[in-house]
């Protein structure tokens, strides 16, 4: 009998949901190298389904409906034939293709959901329905690039010339398969404690994953529209795994961030960030990839050594900007901005830390305040900083951060729009009286609000 | 209580935290050479005639003379052992099916060819096409493909000039001088309608073997060949060749393969476009300049034209419908436009970079910018179009309204046809600030020069239109905006003017 | 497929595509699977012995250098605006 078979019926003795996942996961391991080629061989297509009915369900301890039998041989059938094509594209055969493993998955994943439907699988096998989503969706893009690399452009639609949809194909395909598990997850009626309403967090995880891949963000309100409306029913975010919690707020903080909802974004990331496992690297890495220009935007707060120290892929992106905006050296962020911009746009943060630039410009005329000293010290009192600042000298302190050549000259508007710019954004608080040529900036500790000045 | 833990972990036997994802550590557990199974053996030689006989008997095999060898006996039997049925396919239906694999291979001379064994079943065959018209219910577009129709396909209530289309490029098991000996000599019992239907559907069963042949036995074929099994329905249909010699075409939107008559050569399309520069110039019809760019789009598309002259048809396009400010037609023709420069077509691509940028500042549209942005190389940051609207952009993301109106009052090409889109807008914006930052007013000449007004006039204009006439006052010969008064009225304003854009064609 | 003029046919084959469509997150920025499902919050990021984010964010300004060098460089530069304008 097959050791896919035995581990099977294992699981299902068990009622193990994660045993059960492994059975389906198609990759061999360096414990057991020949998992797949030996599931493989045990049959032929002639003797599939009968093989597969006697070594899955014969025998003791198992008490399976017909009609679930069935329906796991029909998956398990599936299962096979992609595994032939795992094995025939693994041993680089002449006929073996990224396509044909994705078409036969999506077969099994198929035959999966209608275990579901139709079989009354139970909800304990959610994790086989993830995983299952989860190859589809590998194998899938596996197919898409290699169709990209063999095909020339096509003419997709009538009326126009270049159609830009065919990239994605397999994967949009797939995306129809992992959908349909949302739904199977979302909709079911089953009581609580025996309900799929358990996998949702998990697929729609996945299901995200899927449609930013295929640059479909806005899909995403619709699966979230969806969990909305049955949100009293599904048991509460917090009694679910961690690892579902922490992917599924991830992502919700992605989709904000993308939205350039900021505030929302960082509440959500925050909490993914909290309850991420902490030797998870690289999802705490990514976690921060967006979380600190959530807190530059929001707070702005700049990411600690300590920090940065942990991820040096973080370090090389944020740590010269950082370094420049603390000490309101515009060129150095200019500069950075530049190095990184390739990078930024590519993981789509270049927007968002642009804004820090307001920050170093903040920190350069606070600089300018503080140079001003203090006025002539009253009697008794406290000594006051000058508040009236002519705007020649935040021009003066522009040609320092620009690194302004002698002959530059500087725009004098140009700087009041810069001033009325921070005073609108409440970093700085005060008034530009124009005719006069100098700013009022707020006295008692409030020129420069929340930075001590 | 129970409704706190998922069910994956309900069970007491199961690891509560041993992940789904930890490594498979299957036992090895060496397998029985597969064909050395016991009950495989049981197989009964009455069942093998019994399932045989009712398969064959409306090819009358008899007849033919062909031994069939214990492969396809075996492949027959496997066909009609109980455990092998599906509920959703009936055993007439598994047995057509079944006839036709037979026929074929034996028509093609490939019964010893293929590999029985693994063969799919017919009832597989038949649920597997279902299901991929399940998946995919646009499935039935395939029938354009040139493929032939089955019977009963939704295909044969096309119109005829769809047949007209696709019979110089209909598959060669079409053509009748391509039937070989062995069909001659089977006899059909049934009506000649009946063994015409069989025919059409054999031949698609045929393409099905083909395809089964490439992934089982290695035979050299190409992968590329199976894109038609590709998830995607086909909508391509292969070039049309146009015959049509008028100048002029209204636009109708395809719902069936256009037909060679309607359609315009590349020759006679580069004199339409000629035509079209000229008359737009002259009488400036935009609807009409619309309609016959969209007809004129569509000739090329049908016929893969994909090259210079494509360009200059979608830029010519995309700049009228800038002028006259139909944005949803022009972002049509810059989504085309994004795809042919990618392919190095010729054109003006930093000109329409350009365009592309300014037009996502308009529809605020912040993940598209990003891919505008990504799509910049260094090279195009040298052109000026594309100088001034990334200058535009970081302006405007910094607030810097000073810069914008300097860049608005400079900008190169059709580019102030798209910023005069959203200048108003970001008025209000400065507006907004100056209003904020500067104590106790300002004058209208500053505001004027700063927001790139055409003069005090137009500025208090503005004002009024969007606040109120009370923030403006004369003082000693000046007209002055009294900036400590305007409160959140700017606010209020630009709050209005930047809800989201509406556009034709857009999401 | 086809064009139907040969040089752009040329032109589309022989140069090869580029600027694809940047996707909106690259392969390299997808979230992984956790090994595990579940685990204590004493395992996460924020435990009891891993305590609060104070030690995460910086204020974005420091005082830290020279003030006098700014001042004295600000009136250099001072000098040279007020000639300037």
């Amino acid at each position: 009998m097959s050791t896919l078979a035995a581990e099977f019926r294992n699981a299902y003795i068990h009622g193990s949901g994660p045993a059960l996942a492994t059975v389906f996961t198609p990759i061999a391991t360096t414990n057991s190298p020949h998992r797949l080629s030996s599931f493989y061989d045990f049959t032929n297509a002639q003797y599939l389904t009968q093989d597969l009915a006697s070594s899955l369900f014969h025998g003791k301890g198992l008490k399976v409906s017909k009609a679930e039998q069935t329906a796991w041989v029909n998956v398990f059938a599936a299962y096979w034939e992609a595994v032939g094509e795992v094995l025939k594209f693994e041993d680089g055969h002449s006929e073996a293709s990224a396509a044909a493993i994705f078409k036969a998955w999506k077969k099994m994943a198929m035959a999966l959901n209608k275990g579901y439907t139709d079989a009354g699988f139970p909800a304990w096998t959610l994790p086989c329905m993830y995983t299952v989503g989860k190859f589809l969706r590998t194998f899938a893009i596996k197919a898409d690039n290699e169709a990209a690399s063999q095909s020339s452009t096509t003419f997709g639609v009538l009326d126009d010339v270049a159609a830009d949809v065919e990239k994605n194909a397999y994967l949009e395909d797939g995306a129809r398969i992992i959908n349909r598990m949302f739904t199977l997850c979302l909709t079911d009626r089953a009581p609580i404690e025996d309900s799929r309403k358990w996998g949702i967090y998990n697929i729609t995880s996945l299901l995200f994953k899927t449609y930013f891949k295929i640059n479909s963000v806005g899909l995403t309100k619709n699966l979230l529209r969806a969990i909305n409306a049955q949100s009293h029913e599904l048991p509460p975010l917090e009694s679910f795994p961690k690892s579902h919690i922490v992917t599924f707020e991830y992502y919700i903080g992605v989709i904000h961030f993308l939205d350039e909802n900021y505030t929302e974004a960082e509440k959500h990331l925050s909490t993914a960030w909290r309850m991420c496992h902490r030797q998870a690297i690289k999802n705490r890495e990514l976690i921060l990839m967006y979380l600190i220009p959530c807190h530059l935007v929001t707070t702005h707060t700049l990411p600690s050594k300590q920090l940065l120290a942990s991820f040096p892929q973080l370090e090389l992106f944020f740590r010269p900007l950082s370094n420049c905006i603390r000490k309101g050296d515009l060129v150095g962020f200019d500069a950075a901005m530049a190095a990184g911009e390739e990078e930024f746009v590519k993981r789509r943060i270049y927007l968002p830390l642009e804004r820090g630039r307001d920050i170093a410009l903040r920190n350069l005329f606070r600089k300018v305040f503080i140079a001003g000293g203090f006025e002539e010290p009253k009697e008794g009192q406290p000594p006051v900083r000058r508040s009236r600042i002519p705007v020649v000298e935040f021009a003066a302190a522009l040609r320092i951060g620009t690194h302004a050549t002698g002959r530059t000259r500087i725009d004098i508007d140009e700087v009041e729009c810069l001033l009325s710019n921070l005073i609108y954004k409440g970093l700085m608080k005060g008034y530009i009286a124009r005719e006069r040529g100098f700013v009022v900036l707020s006295k008692n500790n409030a020129a420069f609000p929340g930075t001590g000045v | 209580m129970s409704s706190s833990i998922p069910p994956w972990r309900a069970t007491a036997s199961a690891p509560s935290t041993a992940g789904a994802f930890t490594t498979a550590t299957p036992a090895y557990i060496p397998v029985q050479a597969r064909r050395s199974l016991n009950h495989h053996n049981k197989s009964n030689p009455s069942t093998l005639n019994g399932a045989y006989q009712p398969a064959m008997s409306t090819t009358d095999t008899a007849q033919t003379r062909v031994e069939f060898s214990p492969a396809i006996r075996t492949y027959v039997q496997r066909c009609f052992a109980p455990e092998n049925q599906i509920a959703s396919v009936s055993t007439a239906e598994m047995q057509e099916k079944l006839r036709e694999v037979i026929t074929n291979a034996a028509k093609n001379d490939r019964l010893n060819a293929i590999d029985w064994e693994r063969l799919q079943l017919p009832q597989i065959i038949i649920q597997n096409e279902r299901n991929k018209i399940l998946a995919n219910p646009s499935v039935s577009s395939w029938a354009m493909s040139g493929q032939p129709a089955s019977p009963g396909d939704a295909s044969r209530k096309r119109k005829s000039t769809e047949h007209q289309q696709t019979e110089p490029d209909s598959p060669p098991w079409r053509k009748t001088n391509n039937r070989n000996r062995f069909e001659d000599r089977v006899t059909y019992p049934t009506t000649e309608k009946k063994s015409r239907m069989a025919l059409d559907a054999s031949s698609k069963s045929k393409a099905n073997l083909e395809m089964r042949k490439k992934r089982f036995e290695g035979a050299g074929a190409t992968y590329g060949n199976s894109a038609t099994s590709s998830p995607q329905p086909e909508v391509d249909q292969g070039p049309v060749v146009g015959r049509c010699e008028k100048l002029e075409k209204n636009y109708f939107r395809l719902t069936s393969a256009p037909n060679p008559d309607t359609v315009r050569p590349l020759s006679v399309l580069k004199m339409t476009l000629d035509l079209l520069k000229k008359k737009w110039k002259k009488e400036g019809n935009y609807g009409y300049i619309c309609d016959q760019f969209k007809s004129l789009r569509q000739d090329l598309t049908v016929q893969h034209i994909r090259d210079e002259f494509t360009v200059s048809v979608y830029e010519i396009h995309a700049r009228i419908a800038l002028e006259k400010g139909d944005l949803g037609e022009y972002n049509q023709c810059q989504t085309q436009l994004r795809v042919l420069y990618s392919q190095q077509l010729g054109g003006h691509p930093t000109e329409f970079k350009a365009y592309r940028i300014l037009y996502f500042i308009y529809t605020r549209n912040w993940t598209a910018m990003n891919d505008a942005l990504a799509d910049v190389t260094a090279e195009d940051k040298k052109d000026p179009a594309v100088k001034h609207a990334l200058n535009v952009r970081s302006a405007l993301a910094l607030g810097n309204y000073h810069r914008f109106f300097m860049l608005y009052l400079d900008t190169p090409n059709m580019g102030a046809y798209l910023m005069d889109m959203f200048v108003d807008r970001e008025r209000l914006s400065a507006l907004a600030a100056i209003c904020r930052a500067y104590k106790p007013d300002v004058t209208i000449r500053f505001i004027t020069e700063e927001l790139g007004f055409e003069s005090d006039e137009q500025t208090a204009r503005f004002v009024i239109d969007h606040s109120s006439a009370e923030l403006l006052e004369e003082k000693s010969g000046t007209v002055r905006l009294l900036t400590g008064k305007a409160g959140g009225l700017f606010e209020q304003a630009k709050a209005e003017a930047h809800r989201v854009v509406d556009i034709k064609g857009q999401i | 497929m086809s064009n139907s003029t040969p040089q752009g046919k040329a032109n589309a084959s022989e140069q090869p595509q580029q600027q694809q469509k940047p996707q909106v997150l690259e392969e390299d920025d997808e979230f992984e699977d956790f090994p595990v499902e579940d685990w204590d919050q004493e395992e996460a990021e924020q435990s009891a012995t891993n305590e609060g984010n104070d030690h995460l964010w910086e204020e974005s300004w420091d005082d830290d250098d020279a003030a006098e060098d700014f001042s004295k460089q600000l009136k250099e530069e001072l000098k040279k605006v007020e000639a300037s304008a």
